[in-house]
């Protein structure tokens, strides 16, 4: 298990603190009264504008990180912080300790669900320099509470990003979407590379997925929530990445209400083989939907299909299958 | 076989390994083989329940953790000490029925069994299985599908 040590809180004056702030972030943004906390054990106290030392570093304080989840959105996460670090000004996350455990639902499944700062802090630790997944580090507060500093990346989701390629599906799927795969590509191999190290990221959804401004990566994040497995270690991993396949493909989700709502006639050409195995209003046999989308890939979209009598075991098939995909995503 | 119960790590297919736990298709198999073997000899039973340990991010504390183990060995021992009674009742000799409960990290469940039967040179292995939905086969796996495709050296009896 990773050691994570702690570090003296490093003493620093009221006035010492105000000139930091005035300096990175203007004199008129110093507030005129602060907390000064070390222990964040009740991160509730922790508000807008305090300052939290941690290690050598104060860090001013600033909203709720928010998060949408299960159609419900802007769910403020006390204990996730945007923050700016005082001894250089850039903008961190800062992840306060919040142990829950509970039972999650997805598609009529039951799962075990925790969330673990020690797990997010060992693949913080594991993916440093890694372009694939977000950077930061851990480190105690004066509590031994499991802090995470975490670099904050500026950009969009790489599923909003995709929305905007292309004049419609054909423009998108001949002229956008084959580097957009091969960027999934490596993102399935980052979850590889995890799951070698015998960690699961335990969320992936594609709003875990944000597209760095400037580099242009994308890159995973939040690593502490985790379930309780059963049989397949990584089953529920390997379906987040072929929901994550599908709707990529799809450029957006292809759902029966929407095809409906269009009056496609596409509708009664689809049976419930053609839907998602879990969630069964959306359709990964998108070969009936875009006859364009080569065999190769479409037959990995239907090992996510209610038709899959075989599934995938680990990243490695599914990125087998991938790279035999990829070779026919060229023009037509 | 020379020697006593289990002497040989020679796999012997009169050496049966019962996994089990708290469900009712676990009960079935336990009561398939003492309706299939009573009243027969030169059978060795071996009811083993594993217990997979949660992974240490799922502790807050040590102690916590401790409890946990506890209680879960508890419960473990209380379903096969029942399923041993079913044994003793239909007349196998206490000899021939032993009982495990064993905590192991598991990646998969099917593995740790696997693991088991080798150690205890069984060379027949009784599941029940759980008709799961695919759904759940889908994003858990399936114990007794795992089982069935990668034992090797023993026989396999799936009860349904």
């Amino acid at each position: 298990m990773q050691e994570i040590t702690q570090t003296d809180q490093k003493q620093f004056s009221r006035e010492e603190l105000r000139e930091r702030i005035a300096h990175w972030m203007g004199p008129e943004r110093v507030p005129k009264k602060f907390s000064i906390i070390t222990d964040t054990t009740d991160f509730y106290r922790v508000d807008y504008d305090d300052v939290v030392i941690l290690g050598e570093i104060p860090y001013l304080i600033r909203n709720n990180e928010r998060e949408g989840r299960f159609g419900i959105d802007d769910q403020q996460k006390y204990w996730v912080k945007r923050a700016r670090d005082l001894s250089d000004g850039s903008v961190k996350i800062i992840k306060l300790v919040f142990h829950e455990r509970f039972q999650s639902k997805v598609g009529g499944i039951t799962f075990d669900c925790f969330r673990s700062p020690q797990k997010e802090a060992r693949i913080l630790d594991l993916t440093k320099g890694h372009p694939r997944f977000m950077q930061g580090f851990a480190l105690k507060d004066s509590s031994n509470n499991v802090i995470r500093i975490i670099d904050y990346i500026r950009g969009k989701t790489l599923a909003d990003a995709v929305l905007k390629y292309g004049q419609d599906h054909e423009d998108y799927f001949y002229n956008y979407f084959p580097s957009i795969f091969d960027e999934y590509m490596e993102l399935v191999e980052a979850i590889r590379f995890l799951h070698e190290h015998d960690d699961k990221h335990g969320d992936i959804r594609r709003d875990h997925i944000i597209r760095e401004e400037g580099t242009g990566n994308s890159r995973w994040i939040d690593f502490d929530f985790d379930y309780l497995h059963k049989e397949n270690v990584f089953g529920y991993d390997l379906f987040g990445l072929g929901n994550i396949l599908t709707y990529l493909t799809g450029r957006g989700d292809v759902t029966s209400q929407l095809l409906q709502q269009a009056s496609s006639p596409l509708i009664s050409h689809l049976t419930e083989h053609d839907m998602n195995i879990i969630f069964n209003n959306r359709v990964v046999n998108l070969k009936k939907v875009y006859p364009y989308v080569p065999a190769e890939l479409n037959n990995i979209l239907l090992h996510f299909s209610m038709a899959a009598n075989v599934f995938y075991d680990n990243t490695g098939q599914l990125l087998n299958d991938l790279n035999e995909a990829r070779v026919k995503l060229n023009k037509p | 076989m020379k020697g006593g119960y289990m002497d040989s790590k020679i796999a012997n297919n009169r050496n049966i390994l019962i996994a089990v736990d708290e469900s009712e298709n676990a009960k079935r198999a336990v009561l398939y083989v003492k309706d299939l073997l009573a009243g027969l000899s030169g059978f060795h039973i071996t009811l083993i329940t594993i217990i997979p340990e949660p992974p240490e991010d799922y502790f807050m504390s040590e102690s916590e953790k401790t409890e946990w183990v506890k209680d879960n060995f508890v419960s473990a021992r209380r379903i096969i000490e029942g399923y041993h009674k079913i044994f003793s009742e239909a007349g196998f000799r206490e000899e021939d029925v032993k009982s495990h409960a064993v905590m192991k990290k598991c990646a998969s469940i099917a593995e740790c069994i696997l693991n088991e039967k080798d150690n205890l040179a069984c060379g027949t292995v009784v599941i029940g299985r759980r008709g799961i939905s695919k759904k759940e086969e889908f994003i858990f796996g399936s114990t007794s599908s795992k089982i069935l495709h990668t034992a090797k050296d023993c026989s396999i009896w799936v009860i349904e």
